[in-house]
C-alpha cells in the first residue's frame, strides 16, 4: 500500500504544473498581441499597405516562443549546469559575428541574420548571463564570500555586459545585463551593507553625473546619451529633439485619463510617437486603457514575479532556485526601468517591456526563460 | 543521479530565502512607486497634456482633399466632375539652406509659372524662414508637368537645384455641358459645399473622406511626412437623359428668343419650366426652366437681365401698375443693385422653377375633378350639363371661358373644351369633404420628395373641408383658388394615366462608387394607388379629345406623325383681374398607350395678351416633334405635306449636328410654324363644329385670325370660343357682386 501512494504521489509530484504562472504568461501574450496591433496598426498601413503587418511578424515568434517554452520546461535543466560554459561562448561569439555580419536596422546595428531570421545576440546573452552565473554561484560555493570569489562571479558577465555595450552601443541591454547578475549575487550572498553601499555609490555617480552634465548645457562636445539625460531633466525644452518621444510619450499617459480613450482610440501612435509598438507601447497602453489598464498590467506582472518567487523559493536545489531568480530579476528589472523611461522617471534608453513590446528574439528569449521556471516548478519537492 | 548529486548538496538556504523576498518587496515598491507616478502624471498634467495632444493633431496634419463624385445623365454622359488642380507652395527655408538653390529654383519658377521673379526675391528677403508662402493657384496638371518632372528624381529635366517647391492638389468642380441641366445639378461654393439641385442634396453620396498627411519629427528631429489617402467620393447617375434635356432647353431658348423684350424690356415670361416623366416609374427624364445659368459661372450677372427682381424675401417686386408683370432687370439696376440685392436675385435665378414655384394650376386640374367624380361614384362619364356661361355658387357668378355659353356640354366634352361650368357641377357632386380627400390623395399640399434641394412647401396652400366654402369648392374644380407646384402636378397627373399608380418622382437612379461598383440601385417606390386602372382610362380617353377632338383645346399640341393627349390650363393670377395669367399643357404620348408625360408652364408670357395656352402647347409641340422620334416611337399618323417639310428641315438639322441635336443654334422656322398653325386651325373651324356659335357672327380681326367680340373689344378664339382676357374669376377680395360683375366686365 506504502510503495502504490509512494507511485502515486511521484505521479501527482511529476504532472504538476504551476497553472497560474501558464495563466498570466498566457494573458500578458495575447494581451500584447492585441495591443502590438492596436498600436502598430496605423504605422504598418502607412509604411507597408497592411495594417497587421507587425502583428504577424510577431505572431510567428509568439508562436514559436510557446514551443519553446514547453521543450524548456520539460528539458533536464540540470544539464544546463554543465554545459553554461559553452552557452556562454556561444553568445558571445554571436556578439562578435555582428562585427561582420551584422544587420542594421533603424540606425542601429544590433541584429545578425540567419536563414532569414533576424536575431538579437544582447538578448541571448541575457539568457547565458542567467545560466551562466548560477552555475558560477554554485561552483564558488563558500568561495563567494571571499572578494576573490565575488570577483570572479561578476567578471564575466561584465565582459559579457562589456562587449555587448561596445559592439552594440546598446546600454540598455548592458545595464540589464549588470542587473541580472547583481540581484543574483545579491539574493547569494549574507549581508547587505556591501549591496546598500553599491547601490548608493551608482545612485550618487548618476546624481553627480547629471549634476555635471546640466551644468555643462554649452559645451559642444557632449555624445548623444549626454543629451538625453538633458532631455529627460526637461523634456520640454528638446521638445522637437531627444525630448520629442518622451514627452509625445507622457502627453499621451496624461491624455488617456482614467480609464482612457478606448482600445484603439490612441491619438499619439498616429505618428506622433515614433516606433510606438517598441519602448513606449506602454504609453499608448495608458493612452487607451487608462490608468485603470495600466495599473492592472502591472498587477500582472507582479502576479508573475510573485509566482516567480514562489518557485524559486521552493525550488529542490540552489541551482533551480539561482535559475529561477535570474529569469524573474530579468523580467522585473526590463518591466521596471521600461515604465520609468515611459514615465520620464529615468533617462531614455530603449528598454522594451516584457512579453509586450515588438521584437521577436526578446519574446522566445523571455518564454524560454519561463519554461525554465515551469521546469523547475514541475521538480519542486522532488528530491 | 550522480551528475544531480552535485548540486543537490547545495541548498537554498532559509538566509537565501530572506533575501529573495527583500527582493521581491523592493520590486513591489518600484512597482508602488511608479504607480504613483502614472497616477501623478495624469492628474495633475492629464488636461494640460490632453489639450496638447489635440492641438498638435491640427498643428502638424494637413488634410488632403478627396475627389467629389461625378454627376452623370442616363447614359452615361458626365453632367458634372471634379478636376485635380494644383497650388504652387514656397518653402523659403528649404531653399535658402543653400545659396546654389536660388538661381535655378527662381530661374525655374519664372519660365514655368511665369512669375515675377523679383518679387519672390523680395518675399524670401523678408520672410527667410517661410515655410508655406503660395506663388500660384489653381495650376491645371498640364501646367505643371514640366516642372513636376524638374523637381523628381530620375526625371530627364531633373535638376537637384530645384529646392523648397512643392505642390499642394485640390479639386475643382467643372460642369462640361455648361448651362444644360443647371437647375438639375446646381452647383458647388468654393469649400466642396454642394448649393442647390443634386449637388446640395447628394452632397453627403458625393462628398469623400479627406485624407490626412502627418508630420512629425523622428528621433534624428527630421521632418518626416506619413500619409492616409482621401476616399473619393461617389458618383450618382441621373435619370435625365442628356439628349432629351438639350431638346427642352433648345424650345425653351427658342420660346424665350421669340417673345423676349416684346411688351416689355425683360425675358420672353416670367418663368417658363419643362418637366418630362417616365410614368412608369417616376423617373424625371428632363427638367429645365428658363432662364438657366452657367454652371461654371454661376455668378454671371448678364444672366439676370430680363428677369424679375426680386426682394429680400424673393417675393417679386410690384409694378406701379397692378396690371405690370413685375420689375425687370436691366443693366442700369444690375449697376445700382446692393451686394445683397445681387444676391436675392442670383438666388431667384439658381432656384428651380419646377420645383420651388408655386401657382394656381388653372384647367389642368379638370381632368383631376373628373377622376375622382368616376372614383368616388358622384358621377358616371354619361352626365350631360347645361353651361349657360356662368354659375352662380354661393353668391358670386363665376364664368366660363366661353361667357355665351357652350349649351350641353357631356363629361367628356367638359374636359375637351375646358368647360367650367361643367366641373363646377362636378365637384358640387362630389362635395367638399370627398374632394379635400382626393386633393390630398393627388399630393396637392404635400412634397414629393423629389430628390432634389429646395422642394416647395405646399403644405396650407390648398383647402382643409373645414375651411373650405362652396364657392372655394366650384374654383378648385377648374384650378384655381389653391396652389401647387410643377413636380406636384407632373407627378399627380401621372398616376391619372398610367393606371393610378402614384410614384415618388426621383431623379438619381444609381450611386456608384469611385471605383465603379454599385452601391445603391434606386428602384421605382408606388407610394399609394390614386385612382382605379378603369378611371385611368376614362381619363386618357377624355384627355385625348383635348387633342383630337373638334373643340379641343391643346390640338397645337399634337407633334408631326404622333397623337398624343394632354390638357390645356390657362390660370388667373392674384390679385384678379391684373391680366396676368399662367398658361400652361400637361400631356402625355403616345395617346394609345401612354409612357411619357410632359408639362410646360409659361408664367405670365411676354405678350400684349397673356391668357393663350399656345404659348404652351407650341413648346410641347415642338420638344415632342423631336423627342418622340429619338425615343424610337414609330410615327402613328399621316404626315401632311407641310408636317413632312417641317420634319425635312428638322432632319437637315440634326444632320448637320449628328452628335448632340440639342446643342445646335436655335434657328427653327418658329414665324412660319406659327402661321401654318393658324390656317391650319381656319381650316378645322368650320367642319368641327357641329352647331353654329354665337362668336362666329361677330367680325374677323384680320391680323390675327381671331373674332372680335363687339360687346367687350376683346378677342375671341375660333376654336373654343375662348374670350382673351375675359376672367372667369370675380376678385373674391372684394366683397360685393356688383364689383364682380364690374370685374367680369373688364375681361
Amino acid at each position: 500500500m506504502a510503495r502504490a501512494a509512494a507511485v502515486l504521489r511521484r505521479r501527482w509530484q511529476e504532472t504538476y504544473i504551476d497553472y497560474s504562472l501558464i495563466f498570466i504568461i498566457m494573458f500578458l501574450v495575447a494581451f500584447g498581441l492585441i495591443m502590438l496591433y492596436s498600436t502598430s496598426a496605423y504605422e504598418a498601413n502607412l509604411d507597408f499597405g497592411d495594417s497587421a503587418y507587425y502583428f504577424k511578424h510577431q505572431l510567428f515568434p509568439t508562436l514559436l516562443g510557446l514551443v519553446v517554452m514547453i521543450a524548456a520546461s520539460y528539458f533536464p535543466y540540470k544539464v544546463l549546469a554543465r554545459f553554461a560554459m559553452p552557452i556562454y561562448i556561444f553568445a558571445a561569439a554571436l556578439l562578435v559575428l555582428i562585427i561582420p555580419f551584422g544587420k542594421t536596422i533603424n540606425g542601429a546595428k544590433r541584429w545578425i541574420v540567419i536563414m532569414g531570421i533576424s536575431i538579437q545576440p544582447a538578448e541571448v546573452a541575457k539568457v547565458a548571463t542567467v545560466v551562466f552565473t548560477a552555475t558560477m554561484i554554485v561552483r564558488l560555493k563558500k568561495n563567494l564570500v571571499t572578494p576573490k570569489g565575488f570577483g570572479t562571479a561578476l567578471l564575466f558577465p561584465t565582459i559579457l555586459a562589456g562587449m555587448v555595450y561596445i559592439i552594440t552601443r546598446n546600454l540598455s541591454s548592458a545595464i540589464i545585463i549588470m542587473g541580472i547578475t547583481m540581484l543574483m549575487l545579491f539574493v547569494s550572498t549574507p549581508g547587505y551593507k556591501l549591496y546598500v553601499l553599491a547601490a548608493s555609490g551608482v545612485l550618487g555617480f548618476a546624481a553627480l553625473l547629471v549634476f555635471i552634465i546640466s551644468n555643462s548645457k554649452q559645451t559642444s562636445g557632449m555624445n548623444f546619451r549626454f543629451e538625453r539625460v538633458l532631455a529627460w531633466l526637461d523634456p520640454a525644452a528638446y521638445a522637437s529633439g531627444k525630448g520629442f518621444q518622451t514627452l509625445q510619450a507622457l502627453y499621451a499617459i496624461g491624455s488617456g485619463g482614467i480609464f482612457g480613450k478606448g482600445l484603439g482610440e490612441s491619438m499619439q501612435k498616429m505618428g506622433f510617437i515614433p516606433e510606438a509598438q517598441n519602448d513606449m507601447i506602454f504609453s499608448i497602453i495608458c493612452e487607451e486603457l487608462g490608468l485603470f489598464g495600466a495599473i492592472a498590467v502591472m498587477l500582472m506582472f507582479i502576479l508573475l514575479i510573485w509566482r516567480l518567487m514562489v518557485i524559486a523559493n521552493n525550488a529542490p536545489d540552489m541551482f533551480s532556485a539561482l535559475l529561477v531568480i535570474g529569469v524573474m530579476g530579468h523580467i522585473a528589472i526590463q518591466v521596471v526601468l521600461n515604465i520609468a523611461v515611459v514615465t520620464n522617471t529615468i533617462p531614455n534608453t530603449g528598454i522594451t517591456l516584457p512579453f509586450i513590446s515588438y521584437g521577436g528574439s526578446a519574446v522566445i528569449i523571455q518564454l524560454a526563460e519561463i519554461g525554465i521556471a515551469l521546469n523547475v516548478a514541475r521538480n519542486i519537492g522532488r528530491e | 543521479m550522480k551528475q544531480n548529486k552535485k548540486p543537490n548538496s547545495q541548498r537554498f538556504t532559509i538566509g537565501m530565502k530572506k533575501k529573495l523576498v527583500v527582493l521581491f518587496t523592493l520590486v513591489l515598491l518600484a512597482f508602488v512607486g511608479l504607480g504613483v507616478r502614472l497616477i501623478l502624471i495624469t492628474k495633475n498634467n492629464g488636461e494640460e497634456y490632453e489639450k496638447q495632444v489635440l492641438s498638435q493633431q491640427k498643428y502638424d496634419s494637413t488634410a488632403l482633399p478627396f475627389r467629389r463624385g461625378e454627376i452623370l445623365d442616363s447614359n452615361g454622359t458626365i453632367l458634372a466632375y471634379s478636376e485635380k488642380v494644383y497650388n504652387v507652395i514656397l518653402d523659403a527655408k528649404l531653399l535658402l539652406r543653400d545659396e546654389k538653390f536660388l538661381e535655378p529654383t527662381l530661374k525655374a519658377l519664372v519660365t514655368e509659372f511665369k512669375l515675377d521673379g523679383s518679387s519672390i526675391r523680395s518675399y524670401l528677403a523678408d520672410h527667410p524662414t517661410s515655410q508655406y508662402y503660395v506663388l500660384a493657384k489653381k495650376l491645371s496638371y498640364d501646367e505643371i508637368k514640366h516642372f513636376q518632372d524638374m523637381i523628381t528624381p530620375g526625371e530627364k529635366d531633373y535638376d537637384s537645384n530645384i529646392q523648397g517647391i512643392w505642390f499642394e492638389s485640390s479639386y475643382i468642380r467643372k460642369y462640361p455641358n455648361g448651362s444644360l441641366a443647371s437647375d438639375i445639378i446646381g452647383f458647388t461654393s468654393g469649400d466642396n459645399a454642394g448649393m442647390y439641385g443634386l449637388e446640395e442634396y447628394y452632397n453627403d453620396t458625393l462628398s469623400g473622406t479627406m485624407g490626412r498627411e502627418y508630420g512629425y519629427l523622428d528621433e534624428d528631429s527630421n521632418l518626416e511626412r506619413t500619409t492616409i489617402p482621401a476616399t473619393d467620393g461617389d458618383s450618382i447617375v441621373t435619370t435625365i437623359d442628356g439628349n432629351l434635356q438639350s431638346i427642352v432647353e433648345k424650345h425653351l431658348q427658342e420660346f424665350n428668343d421669340q417673345y423676349a423684350n416684346n411688351v416689355r424690356q425683360a425675358n420672353g415670361a416670367n418663368n417658363v419650366g419643362c418637366i418630362m416623366m417616365d410614368i412608369h416609374t417616376g423617373d424625371i427624364l428632363a427638367m429645365a426652366s428658363y432662364p438657366g445659368y452657367d454652371l461654371n459661372n454661376p455668378r454671371d450677372p448678364s444672366r439676370l437681365i430680363g428677369m424679375p427682381a426680386v426682394d429680400e424675401k424673393g417675393n417679386k417686386l410690384k409694378g406701379d401698375s397692378i396690371f405690370d408683370s413685375g420689375v425687370y432687370i436691366t443693366e442700369e439696376m444690375l449697376e445700382s443693385f446692393s451686394d445683397e440685392q445681387l444676391y436675392q436675385n442670383y438666388n431667384a435665378l439658381w432656384k428651380n422653377f419646377c420645383i420651388a414655384d408655386t401657382y394656381e394650376p388653372g384647367s389642368v386640374a379638370k381632368p383631376f375633378t373628373v377622376a375622382m367624380g368616376l372614383e368616388c361614384g358622384a358621377i358616371t362619364g354619361n352626365e350631360v350639363y347645361n353651361c349657360k356661361g356662368n354659375l352662380e355658387v354661393g353668391g358670386w357668378k363665376i364664368k366660363c371661358h366661353n361667357v355665351y355659353g357652350d349649351g350641353a356640354v357631356s363629361v367628356q366634352r367638359g374636359i375637351e373644351i375646358s368647360c367650367n361650368v361643367a366641373m363646377m357641377h362636378i365637384a358640387q357632386a362630389i362635395g367638399i369633404s370627398t374632394f379635400t380627400k382626393f386633393q390630398k390623395d393627388f399630393g396637392f399640399g404635400l412634397k414629393t420628395n423629389i430628390d432634389l434641394a429646395g422642394e416647395a412647401r405646399t403644405e396650407g396652400l390648398t383647402y382643409s373641408p373645414s375651411n373650405m366654402t362652396p364657392t372655394d369648392l366650384a374654383t378648385n374644380s377648374f384650378g384655381q383658388g389653391f396652389n401647387v407646384d410643377m413636380i406636384e402636378m407632373i407627378t399627380s397627373f401621372s398616376s391619372l394615366i398610367n393606371g393610378g399608380y402614384y410614384f415618388e418622382p426621383h431623379i438619381v437612379k444609381r450611386i456608384v462608387s469611385s471605383s465603379g461598383a454599385t452601391v445603391k440601385n434606386v428602384e421605382p417606390r408606388i407610394l399609394r394607388q390614386t385612382i382605379s386602372p378603369s378611371t385611368s382610362e376614362k381619363i386618357i380617353e377624355y384627355c385625348n379629345t383635348v387633342v383630337t377632338g373638334p373643340g379641343g383645346t391643346g390640338k397645337t399640341a399634337r407633334p408631326a406623325g404622333y397623337m398624343i393627349g394632354g390638357k390645356t390650363g390657362t390660370a388667373q393670377t392674384l390679385p384678379r383681374g391684373n391680366r396676368q395669367y399662367v398658361v400652361s399643357f400637361m400631356g402625355y404620348a403616345p395617346a394609345s398607350d401612354p409612357d411619357i408625360a410632359i408639362y410646360v408652364v409659361v408664367d405670365r408670357c411676354n405678350y400684349v395678351m397673356q391668357d393663350d395656352a399656345k404659348f404652351a402647347t407650341r413648346i410641347v409641340r415642338a420638344v415632342l416633334t423631336e423627342a418622340l422620334p429619338y425615343l424610337n416611337y414609330p410615327m402613328t399618323e399621316e404626315l401632311s405635306d407641310k408636317e413632312k417639310a417641317e420634319l425635312e428641315e428638322l432632319r437637315a438639322q440634326m444632320v448637320t449636328s449628328q452628335t448632340a441635336p440639342g446643342e445646335e443654334a436655335a434657328a427653327e422656322g418658329e414665324s412660319t410654324e406659327s402661321s401654318e398653325e393658324a390656317s391650319e386651325e381656319a381650316s378645322d373651324a368650320p367642319v368641327a363644329e357641329e352647331k353654329p356659335s354665337i362668336w362666329e357672327s361677330f367680325e374677323v380681326d384680320k391680323a390675327t385670325g381671331y373674332y372680335i367680340d363687339p360687346n367687350t373689344g376683346g378677342l375671341i378664339d375660333p376654336d373654343s370660343g375662348y374670350a382673351f382676357g375675359g376672367d372667369e374669376l370675380p376678385d373674391f377680395s372684394g366683397d360685393s357682386a356688383s364689383q364682380s360683375d364690374s370685374a367680369a366686365g373688364s375681361g
